[in-house]
């Protein structure tokens, strides 16, 4: 499907001009020709390049500086009106990974944020794919349901949240009040961590269903109609008409959305800071919110110990990002 | 006029950097002309609440009465997100407030970071002096006053006059008395006697009071919270709500609590005046006499609870550090503090400010006027803010029974050592 | 696509109605129930009763003693000027990486995933003095470009995939008919992208409609809270006015519902391709 830039015809001089005054000497004709070959692509995406490079790559950089020195909010260099205060803070090599990772809070709260990323995907994959096999089906209301379903996602992230708060109170929740009429004593489901940790995962649940559901909803109908009938034809009852064809047709749309939302849920701070705000406790502390609290809540501010938990939360997704498409590409996926 | 600063201590530098611009008198824009007039705009960040803003920004667009050349921009901060903007405002200089109102426990802290400048000398020759000692000292920091005190407050035990006096009981003065009063409470009404907030450990403080003991021993640079007093305190939290004489949560207690005590849920909870409007707005509370307020219950060895409050500070990096001076200094005047007590209740920091019949006649000043006096001061250092967040990890998990009271009290020391680096 | 099962049981056609409405519930009450709650007296916010000396004083309060249009206005203009800006480059983007071959593409595409990867919460301070240096703190300007890079990776890998989707002889086609490049793009294949678009336009408005913690921290005073910001002064640790909060909810809710309205009928079409082929 790529076209080669290079086919089409060249471009004005003008081109080549700005490429040789880039060029850094080395080759220029190389770079020229580059240039005048790929300067429509590298237009489109300039605007991408310079706002990413600038709102993350610089902090990124930093970040990964920062988490090699001990600075922190103390002994970092700053201005203050007439004052100058220069910077004291010290190169420390890789002290800071360290102590992270010799801390058993790390592997704690590392274990937590794996297992509340797998349930939160797993049951918002297998939930969404439930719905959007109802949802491919013609029958009256189909849009109405698909609406209220989605409903969800329309609704911003904070004002959900705040719902389920009042929902789920101990005391005043209306959860417990329901429970209550069937006999059921009151739930801690904030109160208590092992509550705390189901509430958090139903929450997040609550809120991924959707963009699933809508994902693979559409994998669904890109599935051909007569590859059902072609089965049904060969006698393949519904459970082998879905293993056979259903599964292996949502194959790709799958691999992308459970990649993609695991990449979310493993950073979700919105759900569980104002859900708990980690709490009761620390009992649902994940990574992004415990590098938050030492960011902010601690003071001085630890700069180079919330950089250092940032880097190593990019460096597990990266590499869990890494293996899983590895194991796609084995499976003859090529992305 | 600026002379060399080359000090390295921080804290040297800024006294030196704020004497010295103090004697300036030239240079940054709208600073103290030649005739003494004041000029320029002066920006002031307050966190004064909802039912409290509009007064506030009343009185500070007044000064320009004093000053017609100062035009005051007042700016409402939400008080639970203050301390990271001011924080981030005055780190990056951009956009920064030239006077904030910091709760008196942010003050070492934006201070010791050089954010601060310093409280001129004739003012704060005025505040030793004229102020309630207790407040002073939280705007003080390494010897230096930094922040002039606005407000002061504390935490009292409020109470439901009618359901203790259906129970037959007078309110508790002991955390002892507080139990049989709940049992009494609970048989003859049915109701919970106290809410006993256990998600947030500024509610641990009169506990550990009560037992003598206190979080940091600041003067010998120790970590106090796991010594006897402060086990002490963990288990006597516990145990109000083991004995049934109190009903906690994890996690949204000042809803549940606030809903549980104007409603009747429970007869009595400890709180600051800044709940007395909520508590008003309650069935409960319809008829306002049945509100009563008394200090918190004692310990086993001591009766206290923390002093809060506001101080006024200035920003070390203000482009109009003299009108910004003068504004804290009009903020703190006796007029001022009368007229805000008359108007929002809240406790003046001035001695004489009590005399004022507007003062005196006031029932809030009334209900907690015995018990700031009573009041104890935290240790006023950096750290103190940031102490709050591992104790409160552990406060919960010792109301809720997930931790034993020793383990807690060990844990809380554990972290706080963390934070305070170098300390016994 | 499955009407050649048209016949199903009756059993079968309960079973799956009686589903459908519960999960229907489920996603929707939390909602409601927020709605409801505004419409109770503030005192009785937290009770658990339906409905409740019904009353509009929690809207009423919003409108004469917060500034809340004043938030409307700055959260709308921010929104849409994301939305904008996030559809036209994601677009563009999404377009380059699908049918040119050049140097950079490949990191480009492992960059747009890795920036989704990158855990924003703790970006505040840097972006903060970034902002600071750049002059645009408390400024609209800040904001956008800020939700851009959270919209925008997501939003371009997902238009690569729509884009990949739409037959290549088109922009053979509009090359023989002497379009360069940019005009290939902006006459013809855009138009046919629109569901694409719609996802993106709907994925990116929501992102900064409803984002909380940088638009509290880069924003002060009440004339340039956006909403988010604004509700965070309603709710703080020592103060809880659940009544304007709720119905303010329900306002800043209805126009994302509204949006959502005119987006959903693409947005199956336009998550499919993209997430599918992305």
């Amino acid at each position: 499907m790529t076209v080669h830039t290079g086919q089409s015809t060249a471009k004005a001089a003008g081109e080549g001009a700005r490429g040789r005054g880039r060029a850094t000497g080395e080759r220029p004709g190389r770079l020229r020709r580059a240039l005048s070959t790929h300067w429509y692509a590298w237009t489109m995406v300039a605007p991408v390049v310079i706002v990413l490079g600038v709102i993350v790559g610089w902090p990124l950089g930093r970040g990964i500086y920062l988490s090699l020195t001990d600075a922190n909010e103390r002994n970092v260099g700053r201005t203050i009106g007439a004052n100058h205060i220069d910077a004291t803070y010290k190169f420390v090599g890789l002290d800071n990974y360290v102590d992270v990772l010799s801390d058993p809070v790390f592997v704690q709260r590392l274990t937590w944020t794996v297992v509340w990323t797998v349930c939160c995907v797993s049951t918002t994959f297998l939930l969404g794919l439930v719905l959007a096999n109802m949802l491919n089906r013609q029958f009256r209301g189909r849009a109405a349901y698909r609406m209220m379903l989605i409903l969800p996602w329309a609704v911003p992230g904070f004002v959900s949240v705040f719902a389920w708060r009042f929902l789920f109170n101990r005391d005043n929740g209306l959860l417990n009040k329901v429970l209550d009429g069937g006999g059921i004593s009151a739930v801690p489901w904030l109160d208590d961590p092992t509550w705390a940790k189901f509430s958090v995962i139903a929450v997040n649940v609550w809120l991924g269903v959707p963009f699933m559901m809508v994902a693979l909803l559409g994998g669904l109908q890109s599935i051909p109609g007569e590859l059902y009938e072609a089965a049904e034809m060969d006698g393949a009852g519904p459970w082998k008409r879905f293993l056979y064809i259903t599964v292996p047709g949502l194959r790709a749309v799958s691999s992308t959305v459970i990649l993609l939302s695991t990449i979310w849920t493993f950073n979700m701070f919105p759900v569980i800071f104002l859900l708990t705000r980690g709490g009761p406790g620390d009992s649902t502390e994940i990574l992004v919110t415990q590098a938050f609290r030492q960011a902010f809540v601690e003071s001085p501010r630890d700069f180079a110990g919330s950089a250092t938990w940032g880097v190593l939360i990019l460096a597990v997704l990266m590499i869990f990002a890494f293996v899983y498409r590895r194991s796609l590409r084995k499976q003859g996926e090529v992305w | 006029m600026r002379r060399g600063i080359a000090a390295t201590a921080l804290v040297a530098t800024l006294a030196l950097a704020a004497t010295a611009c103090g004697d300036s008198d030239s240079g940054d824009s709208g600073e103290k002309k030649s005739s003494g007039e004041l000029s320029g705009t002066v920006t002031w960040w307050d966190t004064s609440n909802d039912t409290e803003k509009a007064t506030f920004k009343k009185i500070a667009e007044d000064f320009h009465a004093q000053h017609p050349k100062v035009t005051v921009k007042y700016v409402n901060v939400p008080y639970g997100d203050a301390q990271n903007k001011i924080k981030n405002a005055f780190s990056s200089g951009s956009d920064a407030p030239d006077v904030i109102r910091a709760d008196v426990g942010w003050v070492a802290d934006f201070a010791s970071l050089g954010y601060l400048d310093k409280v001129p000398d004739a003012k704060a020759k005025e505040v030793d002096s004229a102020f309630l000692k207790q407040a002073a000292a939280s705007g003080k920091y390494d010897g230096q006053m930094y922040a002039v005190p606005q407000v002061i407050d504390t935490l009292g035990l409020f109470y439901n006059k009618k359901m203790l006096k259906d129970a037959g009981v007078e309110p508790p003065k002991t955390l002892e008395e507080v139990k049989t009063a709940a049992a009494a409470i609970k048989s003859k009404t049915g109701k919970t006697g106290l809410y006993l907030r256990g998600d947030d450990s500024y509610w641990f403080l009169p506990f550990i009071y009560g037992e003598g003991g206190d979080l940091v021993d600041a003067k010998n640079k120790k970590v106090t919270v796991d010594s006897p007093a402060g086990v002490k305190a963990f288990k006597a939290a516990r145990d109000l709500v083991t004995s049934g004489a109190a009903i906690t949560n994890a996690t949204d207690g000042w809803n549940n609590m606030e809903t549980a005590f104007k409603s009747g849920k429970v007869a009595m909870m400890v709180n600051g005046p800044w709940a007395v409007a909520d508590a008003y707005a309650g069935d409960e509370f319809k008829d306002k006499a049945n509100l009563g307020i008394a200090a918190v219950p004692a310990g086993s060895a001591a009766q206290g609870a923390p002093q809060g409050g506001h101080d006024l500070a200035v920003y070390a990096g203000s482009k109009n550090r003299d009108a910004s001076h003068a504004f804290v200094d009009y903020l703190t005047s006796q007029t001022v503090q009368v007229q805000t007590t008359k108007a929002l209740s809240l406790l003046p920091t001035r001695t004489a400010a009590y005399d004022q019949p507007d003062v005196k006649s006031n029932e809030m000043v009334q209900f907690f006027k015995p018990a700031v006096d009573k009041a104890v001061e935290r240790a006023w250092i950096p750290e103190n803010g940031a102490l709050f967040e591992p104790l409160k990890l552990q406060f919960t998990k010792a109301v809720t029974g997930a931790s034993s009271p020793e383990d807690a009290a060990k844990a809380s020391a554990t972290a706080f050592h963390k934070i305070l680096k170098d300390w016994k | 696509m499955s009407s050649q099962r048209g016949k199903r049981s009756p059993l079968a056609s309960v079973g799956l109605h009686a589903t459908l409405i519960g999960a229907s519930v489920i996603a929707v009450f939390p909602v409601l129930w927020v709605f409801l709650t505004s419409l109770k007296p503030a005192k009785y916010a937290i009770t658990t009763d339906f409905f409740k000396d019904t009353t509009l004083d929690n809207y009423r309060y919003l409108v004469d003693k917060t500034s809340f249009f004043t938030w409307f206005g700055n959260s709308a203009l921010i929104a849409g000027v994301t939305t904008l800006l996030g559809v036209f480059i994601s677009a563009t983007t999404g377009y380059a990486v699908s049918r040119f071959k050049f140097p950079g593409m490949r990191p480009l595409m492992w960059t747009l995933l890795i920036t989704q990867m990158f855990p924003m919460a703790i970006l505040i301070v840097p972006l903060y003095n970034l902002m600071g240096q750049l002059g645009l703190l408390n400024q609209p300007v800040g904001l956008i470009i800020t939700y851009l890079t959270i919209a925008v990776p997501f939003c371009a890998w997902m238009m690569k995939g729509f884009f990949d989707g739409i037959p290549v002889e088109i922009d053979e086609s509009g090359r023989v008919d002497g379009l360069n490049p940019f005009g290939t793009f902006w006459r013809l294949i855009l138009p046919l992208a629109k569901p694409g678009l719609a996802v993106t336009a709907f994925y990116s408005f929501i992102t900064a409609w409803g984002e909380v913690a940088y638009s509290s921290a880069f924003m002060v005073g009440d004339e340039n809270l956006t909403l988010a910001g604004g509700l965070q002064t309603f709710v703080t640790q020592y103060t809880a006015n659940w009544g304007p909060m709720t119905a303010a909810s329900v306002l800043i809710a209805v126009p994302a519902a509204v949006f959502f309205l005119f987006a959903q009928k693409h947005l199956v079409a336009g998550m499919t391709a993209g997430a599918t082929k992305g």
